[in-house]
């Protein structure tokens, strides 16, 4: 494969769509620049709504089991990861550990940054060392008493978490396996669109398939090839343009946790990538899985305008 | 029959007025149905004009009315938000009413990108209008991701 550069110059060329040239600020420095911004760290590691200082820490995540605050990951020394060597990095995104021996809450999305490969992860390391650091203490998480040992969290990682960079598959052409690279590990997308069961552990017989429960009360939409529940009446293009302009096949628009995303991640890919992504998504098992609920139907006896 | 009073009438009266103009656009749940089907139409036109302009469809006479259509219905967006529309099966954010100066802002940020996708359509130049239809549609993605949720 070519320089992530060189590749995103050409994914650039090849984005004539609607001809726009990215803003020279959006241009990626070097991979691991282009990596956090495809892996959306800022989406819960920055406050962007309120202004909040890069990387100095998140906002809410509200969900089922309770409101996470994604902590300072900038180099500060006192609130950061000033002290932290790259081994500490690599642990911490490959096993869900902190420096101290602590378990990470899974909300840390490492059930899926363990499949990034260690080039990726030192790439991301060597990006998070330069940003400048921020003195900004860290707020707890909001859990119930119940959720508050973090000890329980070996027992989480026993049932549903295997570490270990993602392997390739040889049978699968590269575009394939980019894609399934960039779903699985990098933009993590199973963290939201699976749904999870009672104990937050992610139902792998409806990976992908969408969720009533997603985060901050959303609707997270089934984004497995299911022609009725989910989107496989999409072509491969109209994935590839929802990603880079967030347009639906039916002009509709992504909102908010989603058009978040959109903004910070799949728009900034190169056309490349975003190709893969889609590749990858149409070529998985369709499950059946409605999430939106059921439009009411009219009451019996009338007819739909309720004369 | 019993004789209404002069001052009954007159509350009676007043009291029809303030329901008419707290309703003179109808009930909030029409109005939550009106103005999805508006907001409907104008996805439904922004993706006709989207598959037109990137080629995968002929049909290049009838961008112009795509078009035309598409500065229609963004000329006042933020009309079909009003108050007391906010509860019922919407997809809106709270933010719609609660920010209210800065969503009417987007709302004429949408008239403006529409109007001048529009004008660029008429000059039938692509290379003018394909940037001006990316404006429109990023418009459209900014005002969804603060006020709207993602469909339930």
């Amino acid at each position: 494969m070519a320089t992530p550069r060189a590749t995103f110059i050409a994914g650039a060329t090849l984005l004539a769509v609607f001809a726009i040239p990215a803003p020279a600020a959006e241009t990626p420095r070097d991979h691991g620049d282009y990596l956090f911004r495809a892996a959306g760290c800022g989406g819960c590691h920055t406050d962007e709504k309120n202004h909040g200082p890069a990387l100095a820490g998140g906002p809410a995540i509200k969900t089922p089991r309770g409101t996470f605050y994604g902590p300072n990951i900038s180099p500060d020394p006192a609130h950061g990861l000033g002290r932290w060597r790259e081994v500490d990095f690599i642990r911490a995104m490959r096993e869900g550990v902190r420096p101290d021996g602590a378990h990470y809450y899974p909300s840390f999305p490492y059930a899926s940054y363990t499949r990034l490969t260690d080039d990726d992860l030192r790439a991301l390391w060597a990006y998070l060392r330069r940003q400048p650091p921020v003195a900004q203490p860290n707020r707890p998480h909001d859990l119930p008493w119940y959720l508050r040992p973090r000890s329980l969290l070996s027992t989480w990682k026993a049932l549903y978490f295997t570490p270990g960079a993602w392997q390739p598959r040889p049978d699968k052409d590269e575009t394939w396996n980019r894609g399934a690279y960039l779903v699985e590990a990098v933009t993590h997308c199973g963290e939201c669109h699976t749904p999870r069961d009672a104990l937050g552990g992610p139902r792998r017989a409806l990976h992908l398939a969408g969720t009533r429960d997603g985060p901050d009360d959303s609707v997270v939409p089934n984004i497995t090839p299911d022609r009725k529940t989910g989107i496989g009446r999409w072509r491969k293009s109209e994935i590839v343009e929802y990603l880079a302009s967030g347009m639906t096949p039916e002009g509709d628009f992504a909102g908010d946790v989603m058009a978040e995303i959109i903004d910070r991640s799949t728009s900034r890919l190169t056309a490349a990538d975003r190709e893969a992504i889609a590749t990858y998504l149409l070529s998985l098992p369709p499950v059946e899985h409605a999430t939106r609920k059921e439009k009411q139907k009219p009451a019996p006896g009338r007819d739909e305008f309720g004369f | 029959m019993p004789r209404l009073s002069l001052s009954k009438l007159l509350t009676f009266g007043a009291l029809a007025l303030l329901g008419a103009a707290a309703h003179a656009e109808g009930d909030p749940e029409d109005i939550i149905k009106y103005r999805q089907n508006v907001m409907k139409a104008n996805g439904a036109h922004a993706a006709a004009a989207g598959a037109i302009i990137q080629g995968k469809v002929g049909y290049k006479k009838d961008l112009v009315d795509h078009a035309k259509a598409l500065a229609a219905i963004n000329r006042d967006v933020a009309a079909l938000f009003p108050k007391g529309s906010d509860f019922g099966d919407t997809s809106a954010l709270d933010g719609v009413w609660s920010k209210r100066a800065d969503f009417e802002k987007r709302a004429k940020d949408a008239r403006a990108k529409s109007d001048a996708f529009a004008k660029a359509v008429a000059t039938g130049d692509a290379k003018r209008y394909g940037p001006k239809f990316k404006e429109l549609v990023d418009s459209c993605k900014a005002c969804h991701k603060d006020y709207r949720k993602e469909e339930k």
